[in-house]
C-alpha cells in the first residue's frame, strides 16, 4: 500500500486521528502537546495517534495529503480539521465539541 | 536566520493584506496575525492554506513554528486583538 492510501485508511477507520510528533504520553513538540490537551478536554477517549517522527514516510505524506505543511494534524470522521491553532479556535467557540459528538 | 520582518514581507508579497503582524524574535517561533479581504468566504483551514502557500518552501525549511491567526477585515473591526 502506498503512503497516501495508508493515510486514507487510517483516517477512515478511526473516528478521531492525530498525526503528531511523539506520543500522547510523551509529545515531542509544544503544538502536538497542545493538540492532545485540547482533544482530552473535549473528552475524546478513542483517539488514534500516529507518531510522524517514527514514520518518516507518513511525515512527508501527510503534508501532501492535506496540502498542509505542519504537524500536528487532526482528522475527524475522515476530514482534515486543522492543526493546533485551528483546534484551539474551534474548541473556544464550541465547534470542535460539536463535531466530535457526531 | 529568518526574522519576523522576512515573514511579513513573504506574506505581503503573495497575499493582499490589510494588516500583517508577526511577533517572535528567536528566529524559529513566530506568531502571526493576518487580516485580508482574500479570507472572505473561506474556512479557517482554507485561510491558513493561503498563508502557507504564500510562505511556500520557507515553511518547510526555515520556519520551525508559526502560529497563525487569520481574520477578514470585518472580523478585525469587530474584535480587539
Amino acid at each position: 500500500m502506498n503512503t497516501q492510501d495508508l493515510i486514507k485508511q487510517q483516517i477512515t477507520t478511526h473516528s478521531v486521528v492525530l498525526y503528531m510528533k511523539g506520543t500522547p504520553e510523551s509529545p515531542q513538540c509544544g503544538f502536538s502537546a497542545h493538540a492532545i490537551k485540547i482533544l482530552n478536554a473535549c473528552g475524546v477517549n478513542n483517539l488514534f495517534t500516529i507518531d510522524v517522527l517514527a514514520n518518516p514516510e507518513i511525515r512527508q505524506g501527510i503534508k501532501e495529503y492535506s496540502n498542509w505543511p505542519t504537524v500536528p494534524q487532526i482528522y475527524i470522521n475522515g476530514n482534515f480539521i486543522g492543526g493546533s491553532d485551528i483546534a484551539t479556535e474551534m474548541y473556544e467557540n464550541g465547534e470542535l465539541q460539536e463535531l466530535l459528538q457526531k | 536566520m529568518i526574522t519576523s520582518e522576512d515573514i511579513k514581507s513573504y506574506i505581503e508579497a503573495a497575499l493582499l493584506c490589510e494588516l500583517v503582524r508577526i511577533e517572535g524574535d528567536d528566529g524559529h517561533h513566530f506568531n502571526a496575525t493576518i487580516v485580508s479581504a482574500e479570507f472572505r468566504g473561506q474556512s479557517t483551514v482554507q485561510q491558513h492554506q493561503l498563508v502557507y502557500r504564500a510562505l511556500g518552501d520557507k515553511m518547510k525549511q526555515e520556519i520551525h513554528a508559526l502560529s497563525i491567526k487569520t481574520l477578514t477585515p470585518e472580523q478585525w473591526l469587530g474584535k480587539n486583538f
